[in-house]
């Protein structure tokens, strides 16, 4: 075992809750808008060139 | 009438080009230089080389988009930078070999008033004996490399079907590699595809890379905030890790790769076997190795172009300890000091040093995760460097745009898995992409815009952007309103 495996084998779990929310279609359509709204912040807060 | 050359035509280089084009009326000239008659959206690469897409869903012709817009393509390689001009050029030029089956192997001259280098990575497999498609291991790299890794990928899932356990390395096969992140999304899908297969049991998947820690992914990690709590994306990814049951060695170099076995050696100095039966290892990347020579024919390739082959912009060189690395080490413009007509975006610049802290072992082995510069930055750095170039041929005296690094969000959307209802990837933001300690005290960066989630959403998300970005790098109606 490596010491990468070691701290894998003592990092957090996932409840069986997180594991179905990831995939469960109510809840990803909203982190789905979520996510793209995260992304146009990003987009609008370093994104345009400004003048050296 | 101005003439400006790009060379390369991945994210950086085809979004510069298409940014001049729109910006510059139709006396100037934009032309364009690519050894490939392809576009590649190269981050859909992996869902090829796991057989999730074909190589066409990934590729397009170059040529007839450069026609509909007015840029003039030469499918060829650049070999030498003449930024001075010589007695039989006026103006500075760069030499090209044609890589075409018509004129493979001739040679022109190419003058120009303003070059882009955008010519990406060279794919450095030779650093490491035996690793690559021509030695004993896949990549996803291009869209060849990731067919020939989903035929292979196949053929380990056949043989476990037949009964035969087999071990999946997906990692990095060099101690300098970068682009982990796209390792990590590999292994992910390939674990995916495996369980998907009903032959979970039968796999021992390994992720092999020159990370110190996991989620690293060369940019010295990230710290989220989740929940009320600070969450590293150390233990964010190892717990992926642990969820997904694979086991994973960090702090590696890979030596040498014989077949069927990786020789690596760890931070700690200590050398090691890993036997496989399927191994895609990303390569070291090098500049393009172009060469500079001067107006009466002395080469200048040192004073253009750092030793990597990268070429050098207007960041801070000079050698210092990680502790004294600064984000204003990082370029704004990417001139060229030397010849500031001349500009380096994407892979193409010389980065002023790592983000992740370089590590050396004991037996003075380098493991220095190198700083990921593709997607999202590498478009922006095309377009900074188009709109300065459009503004200085209209107005010689006007500044320069700035879009430094320091200063630059990213969005990566790491794929964990295809599929419209099982999918799942690790959506992330970081802002900026290199840490400002002075500004951001504890992590560097933004605790309110740096953050990650794993969900099908992100599998969502990646999947627009790959129509997206498609569709913008086709031009077609509306191409330029889409970000970069």
């Amino acid at each position: 075992m490596t010491d990468a495996d070691t701290a894998i084998s003592h990092a957090p779990l996932p409840t069986e809750k997180t594991v179905r929310s990831r995939t469960a279609l109510p809840t990803q359509l909203m982190r789905f808008g979520a996510i793209n709204l995260r992304m146009i912040k990003i987009i609008l807060k370093g994104h345009g060139s400004s003048q050296a | 009438m101005a003439r400006v050359v790009v060379l390369g035509a991945g994210v950086a280089g085809h979004t510069a080009a298409l940014h001049l084009r729109r910006k510059l009326d139709k006396t100037h000239e934009v032309v364009v230089v690519s050894p490939n008659s392809q576009y590649n959206w190269i981050p859909s690469n992996i869902w090829v080389g796991v057989g999730k897409m074909t190589a066409k869903q990934v590729t397009f012709p170059l040529a007839p988009i450069y026609a509909r817009k007015g840029i003039e393509f030469h499918q060829a390689l650049g070999v030498a930078l003449h930024p001075e001009g010589d007695a039989d050029h006026s103006r500075p030029f760069v030499e090209v070999t044609y890589t075409d089956a018509a004129r493979a192997g001739s040679r022109t001259s190419l003058e120009y008033d303003y070059l882009v280098n955008a010519t990406g990575p060279k794919l450095n497999f030779g650093a490491t004996p035996g690793l690559g498609p021509a030695g004993h291991t896949v990549s996803v790299c291009t869209a060849s490399h990731a067919v020939e890794a989903a035929t292979r990928l196949a053929e380990a899932i056949a043989a476990m079907k037949q009964g035969r356990k087999q071990t999946i390395v997906v990692g990095v096969g060099h101690g300098t590699c970068t682009c982990e992140g796209a390792a990590f999304e590999y292994v992910f899908n390939v674990e995916h595809e495996i369980r998907q297969a009903g032959v979970r049991d039968m796999a021992d998947i390994v992720y092999l890379t020159n990370e110190y820690n996991l989620g690293d992914f060369g940019v010295d990690g990230m710290t989220f905030t989740q929940q009320g709590f600070q969450t590293t994306s150390k233990t964010w990814t190892e717990s992926l890790f642990r969820e997904r049951g694979v086991r994973a060695v960090a702090g590696a170099h890979v030596h040498k790769i014989e077949p069927g076995v990786v020789h690596y050696e760890q931070v700690d100095g200590s050398t090691h076997t890993l036997e496989f039966d399927f191994a895609m290892l990303l390569p070291p990347f090098r500049g393009a190795d172009m060469t500079a020579v001067d107006y009466f024919g002395n080469d200048i390739t040192d004073s253009v172009f750092a030793p990597s082959g990268f070429m050098k912009v207007d960041a801070d060189y000079t050698p210092k300890p990680y502790e004294e690395w600064r984000a204003e080490d990082w370029p704004n413009t990417y001139q060229s000091p030397a010849f500031p007509n001349v500009f380096a975006v994407g892979i193409a610049f010389a980065p002023p040093h790592q983000i992740s802290r370089p590590r050396m072992s004991p037996n003075g082995t380098v493991i220095a995760p190198a700083p990921p510069r593709t997607g999202m930055p590498s478009g922006i750095m095309g377009r900074t460097a188009a709109e300065t170039i459009a503004d200085k041929i209209k107005n010689p005296s006007a500044h320069a745009h700035a879009a430094s690094m320091a200063n630059m969000g990213a969005a990566c959307i790491a794929s964990a898995g295809a599929g419209l209802r099982e999918g799942t990837a690790a959506a992330m933001t970081m802002y900026p992409v290199v840490p400002d300690y002075q500004k951001y005290p504890g992590s560097g960066r933004s605790e309110k815009d740096t953050y990650g989630e794993i969900g099908l959403a992100g599998h969502w998300t990646k999947t627009m952007l790959h129509y997206l970005f498609i569709y913008k790098a086709k031009a077609k109606p509306g191409w330029f309103v889409i970000p970069e």
